[in-house]
């Protein structure tokens, strides 16, 4: 019984999940992957519209005097605000001079009234600039993917109080735990503190399995909800991964040892003459352990919905070129293909939570471990770091 | 085509500033509120259940010992009646012996006994037959002194008198 619904479930969810790509593409005829993956200002909810977030902006006004404004979408911003959308050639992230001239060509557009609550969707995705001049110091907007974000949170933190009361209750404590719930999410914890945590992080593992929790959970989570109808992957964004491996990258830091830091600003067991050569790839290495972990991350999770999204974009691609007929030919074979990378992305969300801990307790293990001096340099490469992993 | 504000490698610092706050805060509050709950009902229920295992096996322990004692002191015990029984069935045996050593004696000492009386009766009766034969040769000697007789007649009354006589 609960089979057959979750079955029906899962189609469901698939299905639907197709639904605001169409009507994407049915807009201008084509897709665009790279574009839907990306980041906005607003919910995608087509057909039945978008639903624009809060931007609130900390401005330096031209006095240089500082201020906070907030509207309640992008439209207010632009229509009750005045807030115009910055061209190529004012934005600080200017992407070249072939854009400047399509860029000035908006500023025509801004007089016409569009769909999205009185804007068009190029002012809707524009950088925007207070009209009274000043600029943006800090775009503290609300964004797809940082509600994404939050509704993940709420989720972990929903599941882990609901699961610290049962365990409170002495369900689980002082009896057996019971139920499905329990025992999906009791043997996920357990899984995180027996084989990420304890293997890498030794004695030290306790003070370090908080963490490791949370972020496998909020990981798998916001892995999860990408692959929701009308949902966004959180995870897929490399803010959002940079500030996850910055969190570990400061444990490590933090949590090293004498020997951690000896280990970089002067390797034992080399000749001298080596250690100054090593050093700067040592130091170097801090930072590429976590800039790794991000890139990781934000690749596989953005891959996975750029090939679907590309699957899916092939069949408006063949219509395009061929006619409709063509692309309603090639729709089963994209549908198809697609479903396979769907059920791909499902067993990434669980691959990539995983690596994720799984190197930061490895990362942050290899820093807080206490060395043995029982031997003396001329074999000090014993206890060497471990051959980097290579994970995809 | 406008620049788009938030495109796939966009640096967005808001983001950032509100993940790092969010993430942080959510840190906290699972730790103090979920993770510490559970791991610490974890770690009970894990003591819990090695605490009753080592219990369990020290039964069994004390258990194996008792039953290797009641085994023990069975072994013993039944040694114990073996010996008490073999004892018996030697005393027993000794004193069957003895009896029929004791029987043997007197039947051999009554068979003496008897031997004897035997002996000594033939020797009574010997004694007295030949008293007896003295009378009667003396009486027959009378007789035929009395009758003074011719010889035939003196053959014939010897003769008669030791047909006379009892045969044995």
């Amino acid at each position: 019984m609960i089979k057959r619904a979750s079955t029906f479930l899962l189609l469901f969810v698939i299905a639907t999940s197709a639904m605001p790509l169409a009507a994407f593409a049915a807009e201008d005829g084509e897709l665009d992957a790279l574009h839907h993956s990306a980041n906005a200002y607003y919910l995608d909810f087509e057909p039945f519209g978008k639903l624009q977030l809060p931007r609130i902006f900390v401005v330096q006004h031209e006095d240089g005097s500082y201020g906070v404004e907030v509207f309640r979408s992008t439209a207010a911003a632009i229509l009750e605000g005045g807030w115009v959308v910055e061209t190529a050639s004012h934005a600080e992230e200017g992407e070249g001079d072939a854009h400047a001239d399509e860029a000035h060509t908006d500023e025509t557009h801004t007089t016409e009234a569009g769909p999205y609550g009185g804007i068009t969707l190029e002012q809707l995705e524009g950088y925007l600039a207070p009209a009274s001049g000043g600029h943006v110091v800090l775009d503290l907007s609300i964004s797809k993917h940082l509600v994404f974000a939050w509704l993940g949170m709420l989720v972990v933190v929903l599941i882990m109080t609901r699961m610290a009361g049962l365990y409170g209750q002495g369900q689980g404590r002082d009896t057996a735990p019971k139920g499905v719930f329990q025992n999906l999410f009791e043997t996920l914890i357990i899984f995180v503190r027996d084989d990420i945590a304890r293997p890498n992080l030794g004695k030290k593992a306790d003070k370090y399995t908080p963490y490791l929790l949370t972020a496998f959970f909020f990981i798998l989570t916001c892995n999860l909800l990408g692959l929701v109808p009308f949902g966004a992957t959180a995870t897929s964004n490399l803010m959002v991964t940079t500030v996850l491996a910055t969190f570990t990258f400061v444990l490590t830091q933090l949590g090293g040892t004498k020997d951690y830091w000896m280990h970089i600003l002067w390797p034992p067991g080399i000749p001298a003459f080596v250690k100054p050569i090593l050093m700067p790839v040592e130091i170097l290495g801090i930072f590429t352990k976590p800039i790794a972990l991000a890139i990781r991350l934000f690749a596989n999770l953005t891959a996975g919905h750029l090939v679907i999204l590309s699957l899916i974009g092939l069949i408006f691609s063949f219509a395009k070129i061929f006619g409709p007929g063509v692309g309603y030919a090639v729709a089963p074979v994209s549908i198809a293909f697609a479903l396979f990378i769907y059920f791909l992305e499902l067993l990434v969300s669980f691959i990539q939570a995983y690596v994720f801990t799984m190197l930061s307790a490895l990362f942050i293990g290899m820093a807080v471990e206490e060395h043995h001096h029982d031997h003396d340099e001329a074999h000090g490469d014993h206890h060497a770091e471990p051959a980097p992993v290579q994970v995809a | 085509m406008t620049l788009f504000a938030a495109s796939l490698l966009a640096p967005d610092l808001g983001l950032i500033v509100w993940i790092s706050i969010t993430f942080g805060i959510l840190l906290i509050l699972l730790r103090k509120f979920a993770w510490g709950p559970i791991t610490s009902a974890l770690a009970q229920r894990e003591a819990t259940i090695s605490e009753s295992m080592e219990q369990a096996e020290k039964a069994l322990a004390e258990a194996k010992q008792l039953q290797a004692d009641n085994t023990k002191a069975r072994r013993e015990a039944e040694a114990q009646a073996q010996a008490i029984l073999r004892e018996a069935r030697e005393e027993a045996e000794r004193l069957r012996s003895e009896e029929v050593d004791k029987t043997r004696a007197q039947i051999q000492h009554l068979q003496e006994s008897a031997q004897a009386e035997i002996e000594r009766e033939k020797q009574s009766a010997l004694d007295s037959l030949r008293t007896e034969v003295a009378d009667l040769a003396v009486q027959a000697a009378e007789k035929i002194l009395r009758e003074n007789l011719d010889a035939d007649r003196q053959k014939k009354i010897v003769n008669d008198f030791l047909s006379d006589l009892p045969k044995n």
